[in-house]
């Protein structure tokens, strides 16, 4: 229903796309978040797969998958002979819906100025008419966690840099709005660990201090990294008094909207995404989560093999970033980022992936396949991509496998949505039929009939 | 007339912090000549700022003040190749760095960004060090304390920074200093942050090939209007181009063996003679292959770990090797027969100038081969081995005394010769400068 007018318009106008579309269009008639898939192989991700079943879809979720169950009469019905049904893909990384061109400061909407601000939710920040999202969803992947960026880019610069910069929201990639979109709006606290490194990656680092190049000393950046550190726990001691003071309803107490979005972080409900990259970094950062008694999950943790075993021992799940990525240095292996998550799956530690970019979402599963080349087992990366990344985001009930009662949020495709030459035929969030059309296929047939 | 004389003569003898006699020997001391054999026990002499005699079996003259020289070492003054001592550090780009209170006062406006080569942006070409140098600069006497008795200073803000006059490291007035007024042209391709052309390197690249077109076309305007003016329009007066005519030389920078490379060309193609500067990578063999006969400075300032860095930060094998191997450039280039000379490249503190050769010297290179890339080679790098660089007749008499071998840790200077006048070595000669360098050890 919420969909039909939007993808009706659409397959109006790009009658070219008929052919692509044909399975789309048979969709509509009532409900279109009810629907049977008929005669399909099912890859359910968290069981083994089942051959030539049916699935039934009722109400955008999954009812129904078996062999002997039936078509209700009336029922639109998707011949899913030959084909495939996975779960929709999530990344588990972007600022999908927050940022349209990162470089034009007007459709950047991810941050916010000041060092701690817990309670702002990327959530409704999201724009549901991102171009960004069709492109994604194209290639299967149905769901992302979209975080509010640190520093305050989005908020036109300056000041000091932002720890805690708000609520990271899992969502899916359609929706009329973002109530729509919610799948959990409080995935994650978003820390961005306080850092020693003194210009990494600013310009001006390659000038010698003359030149306005790195200048400060270590020992002041480690005073000041140490500082910060002690700033993010005095904040969370603040919180727990603040907890402690709404529980005694104790006299002259106020509400504080910054305060009450810790609670359900230091009851332990909702984990706190870390950003830390260097060894120090993430021990630091997991001798903090052990004082304040918080769970924490690490971004893109850069020296990540050295602290795998801790990482196993305390249960703390990582999100690897891209393996289409080059080695960090010169004297790296070649293979570095693609060997990684094999790595990190032989140590035990859990993993999702991400990839960080919005440009780059949509190869998410080409860069979870270049993990297996390089030693990941394939069954391993699919997970990582699906039903790993809704148990960190605290949305496995919801989303991430083919499993009754979840949202379907599928796609059927003719092969292994991992293989590059696989082609997706569709995709469901929700249990509606996504229009495929996105502004890479509109070119492409732009062009393709160039007189 | 007579009283002028008298008082200028008695300004000389206070500076020089005694009375000037005529003519000094010193006597059984061991000569370094460099320029030949080392003389176990001889004698010098100077006379009117020139070397009189030396050998050693040379009697010193009747109305020379003898110095005995037993158990101390003679040898040329040293030379710094490539300088900034006596050059006023301008406050804006001092330690403050970015940030700093730094910027210049603001009597002069800012000229606008450059658009192109035809606003000849960071060029100075025409100004001469020895119009910068101030001969009361503390590391005028902080070198000469440890030994050097003449620096090549360049003015070296810029792209063309101006040209290098090579003086010697002592005197009332700036004029009684200098040796050479123009040395020849130091150029500086590091590229600088800040608005305007060029702000790349490929920009600055083409920004000199421009000026060496236009400084052609330019001198043969110039002579066809002198030879006929009537009827001409004059040529337009183009001071950086005058300034680069007039430099007999050109120093271009290269640490990496590419650059070297790079730089050996472009000279060929700016038909310039070249020194090349930096030298980091002078143990390569892709770096000595291509010099030849190209002359090079290497500087003294070998690479280090910065004290910034986060001890953490795992730094390249390249970096490393970099910093291992560049102290070995020296013994790589002497061994592939470049010509080379030292240069302070910022040091200014005696001991430190002191530990960068001997570390060459641990890292193979012979001490005789550290005193001449200190002096003679310096000399001939630069055309000026006819007046300074060796203990030979004729020469200027410029000397330094010790008593041990030149670059050991407990080496004293015992005197420093400047055009013949026996300066001492400042008395805390070995501490003095911002950071006392008895406390870093």
């Amino acid at each position: 229903m919420k969909f039909k007018q939007e993808s009706g318009a659409r397959n109006q106008k790009s009658g070219v796309l008929a052919a692509a579309v044909v399975c789309a269009a048979s969709v509509f008639g009532a409900a279109n978040d009810t629907f049977f898939i008929r005669g399909v192989d099912v890859y359910p991700v968290t069981a083994v797969k089942m051959e030539n079943v049916s699935v039934l879809i009722q109400d955008g979720k999954i009812a129904e998958i078996g062999a002997k169950i039936v078509a209700p009469k009336g029922i639109k019905i998707v011949e899913g002979k030959g084909l495939r049904v996975y779960p929709g893909m999530i990344d588990s990384g972007t600022t999908l819906g927050l940022s349209e061109i990162s470089a034009e400061r007007v459709t950047v909407d991810t941050g916010e100025l000041g060092e701690f601000m817990p309670q702002l939710r990327a959530l409704i920040a999201v724009n549901p008419e991102s171009e960004h999202f069709p492109v994604v969803r194209a290639n299967g992947i149905t769901s992302t966690v979209t975080y509010p960026a640190t520093g305050g880019r989005g908020g036109g610069g300056g000041g000091s840099q932002q720890i805690i910069a708000g609520q990271a929201a899992l969502i899916h990639m359609a929706g009329w709005t973002w109530e729509d979109m919610e799948i959990n709006r409080s995935a994650a606290l978003t820390i961005q660990f306080p850092s020693t490194a003194g210009g990494r990656g600013n310009f001006a680092a390659d000038f010698p201090e003359e030149f306005g190049g790195p200048q400060q000393s270590y020992a002041d950046r480690k005073r000041a990294y140490d500082q910060a550190i002690q700033r993010l726990n005095d904040f969370f001691d603040a919180a727990r008094q603040y907890q402690k003071e709404r529980s005694n309803n104790a006299p002259g107490f106020k509400k504080d909207l910054k305060m009450e979005a810790m609670i359900p972080v230091l009851d332990r409900k909702v984990p706190v995404a870390v950003t830390a990259q260097r060894e120090r970094q993430i021990r630091d950062a997991m001798a903090f989560a052990d004082k304040q008694h918080i769970r924490i999950i690490l971004l893109q943790p850069r020296e990540l093999l050295k602290v795998a075993a801790d990482l196993k021992a305390k249960n703390i799940p990582v999100i690897l970033g891209r393996t289409e990525a080059l080695p960090e240095n010169e004297d790296a292996a070649y293979d570095q980022a693609e060997s990684l998550p094999g790595l990190v799956f032989k140590s035990g530690v859990k993993f999702a992936f991400a990839t960080f970019n919005n440009e780059f979402s949509r190869n998410l599963p080409y860069n979870a396949a270049r993990a297996v080349a390089y030693g990941l087992p394939a069954d391993e990366a699919l997970k990582a991509v699906t039903i790993n990344a809704a148990e960190i985001w605290g949305a496995s009930d919801k989303v991430g496998s083919i499993e009754k009662g979840k949202w379907a949020d599928l796609m059927i495709t003719n092969g292994d949505p991992l293989e590059t030459p696989t082609e997706i035929k569709h995709v469901y969030i929700k249990g509606v039929d996504i229009d495929l059309t996105n502004k890479q296929t509109r070119l492409y047939e732009k062009y393709r009939n160039r007189p | 007339m007579k009283h002028i004389l008298i008082a200028l003569l008695a300004f000389g003898a206070i500076a020089a912090g005694q009375p000037q006699p005529t003519s000094i020997a010193i006597r059984n001391a061991k000569i370094v000549t460099v320029s030949g054999p080392t003389i176990a026990k001889g004698t010098v002499v100077l006379r009117n700022g020139l070397i009189d005699a030396v050998g050693d079996n040379v009697q010193p003259p009747g109305d020379a003040l003898v110095i005995d020289g037993e158990g101390m070492t003679v040898y040329p003054g040293l030379i710094d190749a490539l300088s900034t001592w006596g050059i006023p550090v301008p406050a804006a780009n001092g330690r403050g760095g970015r940030g700093a209170t730094a910027t210049p006062a603001p009597t002069v406006p800012a000229p606008p960004p450059a658009r192109g080569p035809e606003d000849r942006p960071q060029t100075t070409s025409w100004v001469k060090a020895m119009e910068r140098i101030q001969a009361n600069d503390r590391r005028i006497e902080s070198a000469r304390s440890a030994g050097f008795t003449t620096a090549f200073v360049f003015p070296t803000t810029g792209i063309f920074g101006g040209q290098g006059s090579a003086v010697n490291l002592a005197g009332a007035k700036t004029e009684d200093m200098v040796l050479v007024p123009s040395l020849g042209q130091y150029i500086s391709l590091t590229v600088r942050p800040g608005g305007g052309f060029p702000s790349a390197l490929m920009g600055y690249i083409a920004y000199v090939r421009q000026i060496y077109l236009d400084a052609e076309h330019y001198k043969l305007e110039k002579d066809a209007y002198d030879k006929n003016p009537r009827g001409m329009k004059r040529p337009e007066y183009d001071r950086a181009l005058e300034g680069v005519l007039e430099s007999k030389r050109i120093l271009l920078p290269a640490n990496r063996w590419v650059e070297v490379e790079r730089m050996v060309k472009f000279a060929a193609e700016l038909k310039q003679p070249v020194i090349l500067y930096g030298m980091r990578e002078g143990f390569d063999k892709r770096a000595t292959d291509y010099l030849k006969s190209t002359p090079v400075l290497v500087s003294l300032k070998w690479p280090v770990k910065s004290p910034n860095a986060d001890p953490d930060d795992e730094e390249t094998m390249k970096t490393m090797e970099v910093r291992e191997k560049a102290p070995t450039a020296p013994q790589a280039l002497k061994t592939a027969g470049v010509k080379f000379a030292f240069y302070s490249d910022g040091l200014d503190q005696p001991r430190d100038i002191q530990r960068a050769v001997k570390k060459a010297i641990d890292n193979g290179l012979s001490r005789e081969d550290a005193v001449r890339a200190l002096t003679l080679s310096a000399a001939e790098i630069y055309g000026l081995a006819d007046r300074i660089g060796s203990v030979e007749k004729g020469k200027i008499a410029n000397l330094v005394v010790t008593r041990g071998d030149i670059f050991d840790d407990r080496t004293r200077v015992e005197m420093i010769f400047v055009d013949g006048v026996k300066h001492l070595p400042a008395p805390e000669a070995a501490g003095r400068g911002g950071v006392p360098t008895e406390n870093r050890q």
